[in-house]
């Protein structure tokens, strides 16, 4: 399936990234491990690789903050036999039947969240529990792990405390006046570690042997939720991995399927039409666009809503440019599916054309090319005539930039192919627009474009550019006229409404009081 | 043209008009429905025009959010109440459409034209449509339907009633958190509605249901609306279900939470009695003031004194006054403006010795603040601040304050410290004022922007009103007159304002004697600039003067100007011209 192979791409490079950001600290990772361990009473039973039950003082009390952690949140059923392994020991050090307990136990040590008030304490926890992460890490990726209930259950557990956090507010800056705006993104101070719990999550999701009957129970939708609430984060690194995690959710558990287009669409329909404010849609956008190119044809209803009520109204928010390229990319693979949704996606555009935003606009006729390229005789037809009225003003634009763009759109084989068919209809459109620029286009490139333009137009039907420009002339004339004429109109409009008298004003019953009842 | 004569079709004219290409044509004609409606007259407005209304939907949103606009306030064009129910048809699909402003503005005019429907109309129109929105299939009237309840369900039978508090809970509970955020947020006004029985079942259910809810975004919204909805209940009751919600939300671990709850505390204590305030709201409050996260502490800090204000004077100075020292040192400088705009009105609820004692220092202390925004917080509240410190101590730890930002690089400072010398001047009186910031007042006519330099001369008015013209003779005239040979055009365009504004104020007499013979030696400035400006202060002192004076002077200079090379002197002059012959004309 596609979804599987572009998300493998994307595990591939996520962890490539990962690792080549992970210092290389096996062998300092042997010194810390027995200095860590000089601290427990039995350091000879423990380098024996005994089982051990009795435990130091010091990490006793740790112990005892795990333990009353995990069972407020999970049954003593689950938990049984599994604290009685002390979390600091190495994986080769314990027994293969204890692996399993050793690899609960530390998942839950990572549970503790650092508090970064006290840089100190900070930084030497941070260390500790950074060891433990890449020691999961590579337990896991060795393949040796099985995650059986308590296990998936201890996992879950662990993201959930380590990533779910609540982001701060945005910066202000301190410099008296908020004129220089700051753009800065704000870095989570636990970075290093959150990496490393994102690759755990990761490497968790995609465990071959995973059993997603089991797996679901914990990363259920409210797993899924509180991962998409992360999306928020302003740091590109961490979209990156939720990317990927996503995806890869996205894959293994068919039933969340619909739950995860449906909580997407909602975050989308959030940005869309109430906050315009969102970090993460170009990412989320990003795992749309493969799960959009595995959709099965004919496409299914609620697919092209979604397409409709999501995807076209994303072309409005000011900040489409952070996102553009993953919209279209979407939007096309649509298109590319069922041409008649062509239409749709068309209108939509006209629809949100940006009016003062020119960067906008170059963004939208480059789409529209895009699409336009895609579409048959039969449905450009249909909606040629807005479309075309569009780009006669965008032909017309002071930006040279958006006039230059609209222009090019001639040297498309496809869509001058569509425009020669019908353009009895597109050349009375365009023909003013190309005689005002050549008349008052100030950037000498697009005059020579329109010329060209003209030219072509020429070549073809030079019959037809004359009857143009005989209407056009006649049009001119008539429109001083025709403006004339409204005013009258609305003059007359006024003296006659100047008569209007409210029948209903003297006897209008008294109003009640808008303001109801209102218990004590 | 024949149409002109032709029986007119305002339909027509308004068809023609919403086909045009130009959205700018589409849009006047919708602003101008109301003319439409009165040239048709009542029955074809309801037969015609409506109709035609409802139809017209597909256009862009801009002419749309007109469209919902003009239709709130149709009800006199359509035939007066009665008929009001036409208005209906055309709102309900506004409500549906994708845009939000164009849904909002339509359920904005659906309350307006319900609040004076009759009784018989919204059970029989109104409330089947909040209805059918609320079953809509599509999130847009669902949204729009939580916004209309509140007018559907007061004249509602009582079975109707049941049926409206169960189809707002299903509203509370519906799958998309879009519209459970638009139930959250109109709950209140539903609330305020419902029968004091039922609100304490059914819309305390929904309440207690929406904190819970697994979005933020909705549970944020319910917080929002505690305090109204408080105030709906009985203070036991509020105390009951209220309170332990807000007190668990001021321990959110997110701050988007607290910082709702820090807006909505003291709202919520106006609801509730004195006890548990003290054993329970202010030991929460207390808790936001020391927040970890600024943004919190600045919600906070800004309500310090209306809570105060509802505490006794010793709990406010036993566990408030403490918060307040430590926030005028906060590190974050928009926490201390926060605080710097609220801290005086303390002063009266802590009592004199309070005041001195503690207050005071505190207050010292923000008006030295590095950053000029607290300075300027503390420096608006003048006034309070006089009654509480006197003038001595003000005046000494003031004028430094004052001097530095005078002079701030900042334009917008200057521009709010400027605004606040009248006030100023009258709180410091005239001695004090000449000393020290007369010089100042000057100063600014000079500066390189030109919004200071016109605050200026608004404010030399000010004061010339403040201290009367015999001061303003002494200690403004001459200075002003002086720039009039000032090098800079732009500096003697502001002499030009200033003269304008000081006229009225001086008098005829003066007037005549000092400010016209500058302006009319002006008109002869080799600036284009200056000369249309002297044109138009003319215009402005006609009214000031005797009408002799104004044919002596006034007319023969603007008849000058009017014959000047430049096009808009010439303009300006033709307008003053104008005037004169209108006064006289008149008189």
């Amino acid at each position: 399936m596609a979804v599987c192979a572009a998300g493998n791409r994307f595990v591939a490079i996520m962890l490539k990234q990962i690792l080549s950001k992970l210092p290389r600290k096996s062998q300092k990772s042997d010194s810390l491990d027995s200095a860590g361990l000089d601290s427990g009473n039995h350091t000879s039973n423990l380098s024996n690789g005994v089982q051990c039950t009795n435990i130091g003082n010091s990490i006793t009390s740790r112990l005892s903050v795990v333990k009353r952690v995990s069972s407020a949140v999970f049954p003593a059923s689950i938990m049984a036999g599994v604290e009685a392994v002390e979390p600091n020991l190495s994986f080769k050090d314990v027994s293969n039947p204890q692996k399993q307990n050793l690899f609960i136990s530390k998942l839950n040590l990572c549970c503790e969240v650092s508090d970064f008030s006290d840089p100190e304490k900070a930084s030497s926890e941070q260390d500790l529990k950074r060891q433990t992460l890449i020691e999961l890490v590579d337990f896991v990726s060795s393949g040796s792990a099985k995650f059986n209930e308590p296990a998936v259950a201890a996992m879950c557990k662990m993201c959930a405390l380590n990533l779910f956090r609540v982001f701060p507010p945005k910066y202000r800056s301190n410099t008296s006046s908020g004129e220089a705006e700051d753009d800065e993104p704000i870095f989570d101070p636990a970075w290093s570690s959150l990496q490393l719990v994102y690759d755990l999550l990761l490497r968790f999701i995609s465990y071959s042997s995973l059993d997603a009957k089991v797996a679901k129970k914990h990363v259920d939708h409210s797993f899924i939720l509180k991962l998409l609430d992360l999306f928020e984060s302003e740091d590109p690194r961490e979209r990156d991995c939720l990317k990927t995690i996503l995806h890869r959710i996205y894959g293994k558990f068919m039933v969340h399927r619909p739950f995860v287009r449906k909580a997407v669409s909602n975050i989308i329909y959030r940005f869309v039409f109430e906050t315009e404010r969102h970090n993460g849609i170009a990412e989320l956008l990003e795992i749309f666009g493969s799960i959009i190119s595995g959709f099965a044809i004919p496409l299914k209803e609620e697919h092209k809503m979604f397409l409709c009520r999501a995807l076209i109204p994303l072309h409005k928010p000011k900040s489409i440019g952070v996102y553009h390229q993953q919209l279209t990319y979407c939007v096309v693979q649509f298109v590319d599916k069922d041409q008649k949704l062509a239409n749709n996606v068309i209108k939509g555009l006209l629809k949100y054309w940006p009016i003062t935003n020119s960067q906008k606009e170059l963004m939208f006729i480059s789409e529209l090319e895009e699409i336009l390229e895609m579409t048959n005789m039969v449905e450009f037809q249909k909606i040629m005539v807005p479309v075309f009225q569009r780009i006669a003003c965008c032909l017309n634009s002071s930006h040279y930039q958006v006039a230059e763009r609209a222009h090019l759109l001639w040297n498309n084989e496809h869509i001058l192919n569509l425009i020669t068919h019908n353009r009895h209809v597109i050349f009375p459109l365009i023909f003013p627009s190309l005689e005002r620029n050549s008349q008052n286009h100030w950037n000498q490139a697009v005059l020579n474009l329109t010329q060209n333009i003209r030219k072509m137009f020429c070549e073809m039907d030079e019959e037809l550019l004359l009857a143009c420009q005989r209407k056009l002339e006649e049009e001119n004339s008539q429109l001083i006229e025709a403006a004339e004429k409204r005013k009258l109109a609305w003059e007359h409009l006024e003296t006659t409404a100047a008569a209007f008298k409210p029948a209903a004003t003297n006897n209008v019953p008294p109003v009640k009081p808008a303001t109801p009842l209102v218990a004590c | 043209m024949s149409t002109v004569e032709a029986p007119l079709y305002p339909i027509a004219v308004l068809i023609d008009e919403l086909k045009n290409d130009d959205i700018q044509l589409r849009l006047n004609s919708i602003r101008r429905l109301s003319t439409i409606a009165r040239a048709l007259g009542e029955d074809r407005t309801r037969s015609e025009l409506i109709p035609f209304l409802s139809e017209n939907n597909d256009d862009d949103d801009e002419v749309l959010l007109a469209m919902a606009e003009e239709l709130g306030v149709f009800v006199p064009y359509v035939g007066g109440v009665e008929h009001a129910h036409v208005l209906l048809t055309p709102l309900e699909t506004l409500c549906t459409v994708e845009e939000t402003c164009v849904r909002d503005k339509a359920v904005e005019s659906l309350c307006k034209i319900g609040s004076q429907m009759r009784e018989n109309d919204l059970i029989e129109r109104f409330t089947p449509l909040v209805k059918r929105l609320a079953a809509g299939e599509w999130f847009t009237a669902r949204v729009s339907a939580c916004g209309l309840f509140h007018i559907a369900y007061p004249s509602a039978p009582e079975t109707l009633k049941t049926e409206l508090r169960s189809i707002y809970g299903q509203l509370c509970q519906d799958d998309m958190p879009m519209v459970r955020r638009s139930a959250a947020s109109n709950l209140w006004k539903f609330a305020g509605t419902v029968e004091s029985a039922h609100l304490k079942a059914d819309i305390m259910q929904m309440f207690e249901d929406l904190t819970q809810d697994d979005q933020d975004t909705v549970r944020l919204l319910a917080v929002e609306g505690c305090a109204a909805l408080g105030k709906l209940l009985e203070p036991q009751d509020c105390a009951a279900r209220i309170l332990p919600v807000i007190v668990n939300f001021s321990q959110d671990k997110s701050w988007r939470v607290r910082y709702m709850v820090a807006n909505q505390l003291y709202e919520l204590c106006e609801a509730l009695g004195p006890e548990p305030i003290r054993t329970d709201l202010l030991p929460a409050y207390v808790r936001l003031l020391r927040d970890n996260e600024a943004e919190v502490r600045i919600a906070a800090a800004g309500k310090v004194t209306k809570f105060c204000q509802i505490l006794s004077p010793e709990l406010a100075i036993q566990h408030i006054l403490p918060c307040v020292k430590e926030l005028s040192l906060d590190s974050s400088q928009h926490v201390r403006a926060a605080l710097a705009s609220v801290v005086m009105g303390m002063a009266p609820v802590l009592g004199k010795d309070a005041t001195i004692e503690q207050l005071l220092p505190i207050f010292l202390s923000l008006l030295k603040d590095e950053f000029p925004d607290v300075r300027l917080n503390i420096i608006s509240k003048l006034d309070q601040v006089n009654q509480v410190i006197g003038i001595d101590l003000l005046s000494q730890s003031l004028l430094p304050a004052i001097v530095e930002l005078a002079e701030d690089r900042h334009w917008r400072v200057r521009l709010a410290i400027i605004e606040y010398i009248p006030l100023l001047a009258n709180q410091l009186g005239v001695g004090f004022f000449d000393d020290k910031l007369g010089g100042l007042c000057m100063q600014w006519l000079q500066d390189k922007v030109y919004s200071i330099r016109d605050a200026a001369a608004k404010n030399l008015k000010h004061l010339a009103e403040e201290f009367g013209p015999d001061w303003a003779m002494q200690h403004i005239i001459p200075q002003v007159l002086e720039i009039a040979n000032d090098s800079h055009y732009l500096h003697r365009m502001t002499l030009l304002r200033a003269i304008s504004l000081l006229g009225p104020v001086m008098g005829s007499e003066i007037t005549c004697s000092k400010l016209l013979p500058v302006v009319v030696n002006a008109s002869k400035d080799r600036v284009p600039n200056i000369k249309f400006n002297v044109a138009k202060v003319l215009q402005s002192l006609i009214s000031v003067v005797d009408q002799s004076v104004v044919e002596k002077t006034i007319r023969p200079c603007l008849v000058e100007l009017s014959e000047d090379p430049d096009v808009d002197v010439r303009y300006f002059a033709v307008q003053g011209l104008q005037s004169i012959d209108q006064v006289t004309m008149s008189s």
